[in-house]
């Protein structure tokens, strides 16, 4: 019998090594011994998963995570390829992320757009300085579950109350969850707003995330 | 029922912590440095000063006599004239008054003049306006007088400057060339800063802060390094102050050395040495505070950092502790205890040079 | 929040000394202690003294290197530290720049 365990660990550490040849040679290897699904999870995922901790260590850098992400999704689409029609795998969520007008700060929400991706979500970077509006209409032109809104001044921070306000104008608060972060968002600025969540970095971007939309 | 002692969340909101659960947080916050730098954690002994000093029972705490350090100040005198909402509380008043008051009403050790958009590109435009403005301070004042601005890397790039986005090129794995982009840059950054304090020194200008380095990560950093030493061979005698804009370098880039080091990644014990060694003549290290841990968490980690910073720096570090950094609560207003509390830890357990 | 810190820490400015040890630390690259150290033995004051305004109150005057008060005729400005100058034994930039100016 195979070693099911080793060959997890083989898919996740090549991503870790953020080296894609070494990605898509796992991932063949182990698809004949493994379903497709776990691969992505206990693999793929799990990998990139150790990537933004490293990140967040000062162990990688940002083209390393880039690189990590791109490999990652080819490995998905390895996998794909041989899974039946229907069957391939389901995105966790669309999420729409911007930074808010007036705040030209890009740095903070790129890197949350990046480690939403690989962690399975379909995710709309509309840059920074982005209009309030264009949140809204990104949202319902994608049939988004989620906007991320992100602010590093304290004189920005306004917009991401106003994204909530207009979703409700809209009649699409409901439906749609807001998280907020930047260096002057805390929790209780969320709570104040009415968003669904704060999030401190990256990666509880990616937990809180998954807390909601699963 | 153990007493309770009234301390912030990382945000300021008051909370009642017993003396166990500050102990324990205090260690734990403590860890997560030890952790993340590789340092040491704080000796039991420290961890006791610290608890001591966070449930002192006045709202403000001081040093001990003969304990006291410089107080350098940063961002010049928007936070008197300036009133975009943020930091500045909006009195209308010119330059020279708001810089006079910090040394004669405030009684700061050092002042800083600054650019309303307190940035060093912008200046460029407007420097003989700022050299005038430099003379007239310097001619009125005793204190030593900086002028400081941030780096602030971002601007060279799109849509606010001529290089394209490193973001953008990113997110289409065009990762070569947004490595190219950061380090033209750079190259920009450190040609701008230097101009801009060659025609400062020469209006008096006691020297260069340079405020929240790598903000746009290790680029930004590697530009400023090189600014700096450029400024110090061109000016032996020019005060240089380096402070930071976070705790980690953000590798952006991934790839840029210094001195044979990699930027990418550093923590304050780990960017101090380069500070000096480019000629600094005074770091300032930061550690950003985490808004939903509490103070004695983030206080204990913010300590931890620093005392390492400085026992690895050969030159005085002067820790940033404005909104948000340093054990600091994020707040515009920060609660008074908690501000003397982080100061007086930070003098009497850190062991820094100045504030 | 800086009145906090200088509350809290500061040694401040020309109440006392604070102005003089951080010139110490940034001419000359002193750490903290190094520079208090300096500073007293030019004042011939204990190191404790550099923060005590009563003390210092007196001796900047009577040194003439620039006080809080306005007294009529004390040294202020650049007068003030030119002869922060000749004390300490450092140069200052805005003066080298009014000596060549009026050279």
């Amino acid at each position: 019998m195979a070693d099911i365990e080793g060959l997890l660990h083989e898919v996740a550490d090549a991503v870790i090594s953020c080296k894609k040849e070494k990605v898509l040679e796992a991932v063949e290897k182990a698809k004949a011994e493994i379903p497709p699904e776990e691969i992505i999870e206990k693999g793929l995922s799990a990998g990139m998963n150790q990537v933004g901790v490293l990140f967040e260590r000062g162990k990688l850098f940002l083209p390393h995570v880039m690189i990590a992400a791109d490999a990652m999704t080819a490995g998905v689409k390895l996998l794909e390829e041989g899974m039946p029609a229907g069957t391939q795998e389901k995105k966790l969520g669309v999420i729409v992320n911007g930074t808010v007008e007036g705040d030209v700060h890009d740095i903070g929400k790129s890197i949350v757009s990046t480690m939403l991706q690989p962690a399975g979500f379909e995710v709309h970077d509309i840059g920074r300085d982005v209009p309030i509006r264009s949140f809204v209409e990104k949202a319902k032109e994608t049939d988004a579950d989620m906007i991320g809104t992100s602010a590093l001044m304290t004189t920005t921070l306004q917009g991401q109350r106003e994204v909530i306000e207009l979703l409700k104008e809209e009649g699409l608060r409901s439906r749609i969850k807001v998280m907020v972060g930047g260096a002057p968002a805390t929790q209780a600025w969320a709570d104040k707003i009415g968003a669904d969540c704060y999030a401190e970095n990256a990666s509880e971007a990616v937990a809180k995330a998954k807390e909601l939309l699963l | 029922m153990a007493a309770e002692y009234a301390l912030r969340m990382g945000d300021g909101k008051r909370i009642y912590l017993t003396e166990e659960k500050i102990l324990s947080e205090i260690e734990a916050g403590s860890g997560n440095a030890a952790d993340l730098g590789e340092i040491p954690d704080l000796s039991v002994d420290e961890i006791d000063k610290l608890a001591q000093i966070l449930m002192m029972p006045g709202k403000a705490v001081s040093v001990e006599h003969g304990m006291e350090v410089p107080v350098t100040h940063d961002i010049g005198t928007i936070r008197l004239d300036g009133d975009q909402g943020n930091s500045g509380v909006g009195i209308p008043s010119s330059r020279l008054v708001g810089c006079m008051m910090h040394e004669r009403a405030f009684g700061a050790d050092t002042m800083e003049l600054g650019h309303i958009d307190y940035s060093f590109k912008p200046v460029k435009p407007v420097v003989a306006n700022e050299c005038q403005a430099m003379e007239v301070c310097q001619q009125n004042m005793i204190i030593p007088l900086f002028y400081g601005a941030m780096p602030n890397m971002g601007l060279y790039y799109t849509p606010d400057g001529p290089f394209e986005n490193p973001g953008d090129l990113m997110k289409m794995f065009k990762i070569d060339k947004a490595r190219e982009s950061m380090e033209h840059a750079a190259e920009h950054l450190t040609r701008d800063t230097v101009w801009v304090m060659q025609k400062l020194f020469a209006s008096g200008a006691d020297g260069v802060n340079f405020d929240t380095t790598a903000a746009a990560g290790d680029a930004d950093m590697y530009g400023t390094l090189c600014a700096v030493e450029i400024l110090r061979t061109q000016f032996p005698d020019m005060y240089i102050e380096m402070g930071m804009a976070g705790e980690m370098v953000l590798g952006m880039h991934g790839e840029l050395e210094y001195d044979g080091v990699r930027l990418a990644g550093l923590w304050p014990h780990e960017q101090a040495p380069l500070a000096a060694q480019a000629g600094a003549n005074v770091f300032g290290p930061v550690v950003n505070t985490n808004t939903s841990k509490t103070s004695p968490w983030n206080l204990a980690r913010a300590v931890t950092f620093i005392k390492a910073a400085v026992e690895a720096s050969s030159i005085p570090c002067h820790v940033n502790m404005g909104m948000g950094v340093g054990g600091i609560p994020m707040l515009e207003t920060p609660p008074v205890d908690a501000v003397t509390r982080a100061s007086k830890a930070m003098v009497e357990i850190a062991g820094v040079d100045g504030i | 929040m800086p009145i906090s810190h200088i509350m809290a820490s500061g040694m401040t400015g020309i109440r006392a000394a604070g102005d003089l040890v951080a010139r110490m630390e940034f001419s000359k690259n002193m750490r903290i202690g190094e520079a208090k150290e300096y500073v007293a033995k030019k004042l011939n004051v204990d190191a404790m003294d550099l923060s005590d305004e009563h003390v210092m109150r007196e001796l900047r005057e009577e040194l003439d290197i620039g006080i809080i008060t306005s007294v009529p005729g004390a040294a202020k400005s650049i007068a003030a530290k030119m002869n922060i100058e000749k004390l300490l034994g450092i140069k200052i930039n805005s003066c080298e720049a009014f000596r060549k100016q009026i050279a």
